[in-house]
């Protein structure tokens, strides 16, 4: 749940084109993806979006974005995403240089959970966790690392629609304790393609120690449940 | 044949149950890693010497059916009379192999004079360093490298998030390995420092028990090592940096 493509800027040496996502997807064993649009995150949203709206592989699941240094664009922009069938939205805190407390975040935030929208954030959810908590919100947060479990735990407890994606949960028992402590559905596997290597969050998810049904729930039953 | 030049032992604050050494040896059969060359979480990140001498504890312990394991004397640069004597007292036993030696926990940048001072004591003992580098400044130790020829030091972590300064360090000196392993996997890195650095200096770690060794096998993995890249980069480089024995062909 955690695909992109377009170009990055700091790495002219990925190819992260959709062809070349595409055939990452494949060459890992990964059926179906999130797909979100990099030209939207860090460059302009509505012709992103654009992009994202025109890809037309059955594998892909269209995660729209709007850009957080113009929250004014975002209500129309939202509404056109909706418009399109698109139930998921990406926000690149990080990138944008967004922070918790800025207005533009949490009016986003709100849009998001009044249209009933995902959201999946960059960023690190020890801070960022403040504008979505209390909307009962659903939010994916793409960054949770294995130093930071304690507090993600802690905040899913309160809430049944925050969810960690696996990929940085990489000590030799994260992904088992967050099950543990609040339950498959508060995680959801995610790769980082293009930017990231894909083997190092698949071999440790693969290697997980859940029952057959809790793989299933991180591996695609948590995304999919954003779908239905 | 793996062998793992960045482990750990010992627990850690954050949470995670990765404290018993045994688990170290569960992780090393699961992924056919055959020798790893270790640091106590204690010494790294509070007491050298307290946790030097627990980590010697541990090796005397160590079941002799069990992977190799060896060990770093970890040294604290604002500390150098006790780590004189814990090198004194370790290396000449054959078990601990090297020195490592973090910057954070002790405060030390890698070009502050107490970095120094600590590598100029690893040199004197003739063994290798491993140390933390995250950040461009992994620079200086190109200069330490320079004023002291017979010293040879493993960027750990390559750099961290500077990996592409750890890459261009250790392409001006031969004498700089790197060890790329991070949680952060940013695509390709490996791949991109086989492309710039002989393969003669590349090591492989994993950072664990703090980190599961897959991030570092994936990461490898990833990278389309060719069988001469993969026998020199997970052992046959260690082996001979660190003066493992290794099994004749």
């Amino acid at each position: 749940m955690d695909v992109l493509f377009g170009r990055i800027p700091s790495r002219h040496d990925v190819d992260a084109s959709l062809p070349a996502v595409l055939r990452l997807l494949d060459a890992h064993g990964l059926d179906r993806a999130l797909l979100g649009s990099l030209r939207g995150g860090l460059f302009d949203a509505r012709t992103g979006n654009d992009e994202l709206l025109a890809t037309s592989d059955p594998r892909l699941v269209p995660v729209g974005t709007v850009d957080l240094r113009d929250a004014l664009t975002a209500e129309p922009e939202l509404d056109r995403l909706a418009g399109a069938g698109v139930r998921l939205l990406r926000l690149f805190c990080a990138e944008q240089g967004a922070e918790p407390d800025f207005p533009g975040l949490r009016h986003v935030a709100a849009l998001a959970a009044e249209r009933g929208m995902t959201v999946l954030t960059s960023g690190d959810v020890r801070r960022f966790w403040r504008p979505f908590a209390g909307r009962s919100a659903s939010v994916c947060f793409l960054d949770v690392h294995a130093y930071h479990l304690a507090d993600f735990v802690l905040l899913a407890r309160d809430e049944p629609g925050f969810v960690a994606s696996a990929r940085l949960l990489n000590a030799p028992d994260s992904i088992e304790r967050v099950v543990a402590e609040v339950g498959a559905r508060h995680l959801a596997y995610g790769s980082g393609l293009p930017r990231s290597d894909v083997t190092p969050s698949a071999l440790r998810f693969r290697l997980a120690d859940l029952t057959p049904g809790e793989w299933d729930q991180v591996g695609h039953g948590t995304a999919e449940g954003w779908l239905t | 044949m793996i062998i793992d030049v960045h482990a750990h032992a010992g627990p850690w604050f954050f949470a995670m149950d990765v404290g018993d050494p045994g688990l170290g040896e569960t992780l090393m059969r699961r992924y056919g890693i055959d020798a790893a060359i270790v640091s106590a979480s204690e010494a790294v990140t509070y007491d050298a010497v307290s946790g030097n001498r627990w980590f010697a504890d541990v090796l005397d312990r160590w079941p002799a059916d069990g992977p190799r394991l060896y060990g770093y004397v970890t040294v604290n640069p604002t500390d150098l009379r006790a780590a004189e004597a814990d090198l004194e007292r370790y290396l000449p036993g054959g078990r601990f192999l090297g020195v490592k030696i973090h910057t954070t926990y002790p405060a030390q940048g890698l070009g502050s004079t107490a970095m120094r001072d600590a590598l100029r004591l690893v040199a004197a003992a003739g063994v290798p360093a491993l140390v933390h580098t995250w950040g461009a400044d992994v620079w200086a130790l190109v200069d330490v490298l320079a004023a002291e020829p017979s010293l040879r030091l493993v960027a750990g972590h390559m750099g961290g998030p500077a990996w592409r300064e750890g890459v261009a360090a250790a392409a001006r000196c031969d004498r700089l390995y790197l060890e790329p392993c991070c949680s952060i996997t940013d695509r390709g890195k490996v791949r991109f420092a086989l492309d710039r650095v002989p393969t003669g200096q590349l090591l492989f770690g994993t950072d664990a028990t703090l980190i599961d060794p897959a991030v570092s096998l994936g990461v490898v993995a990833d990278a389309g090592l060719d069988a001469r890249e993969r026998e020199l980069m997970l052992w046959r480089n260690a082996a001979e940096l660190f003066g493992i024995a290794v099994p004749r062909p």
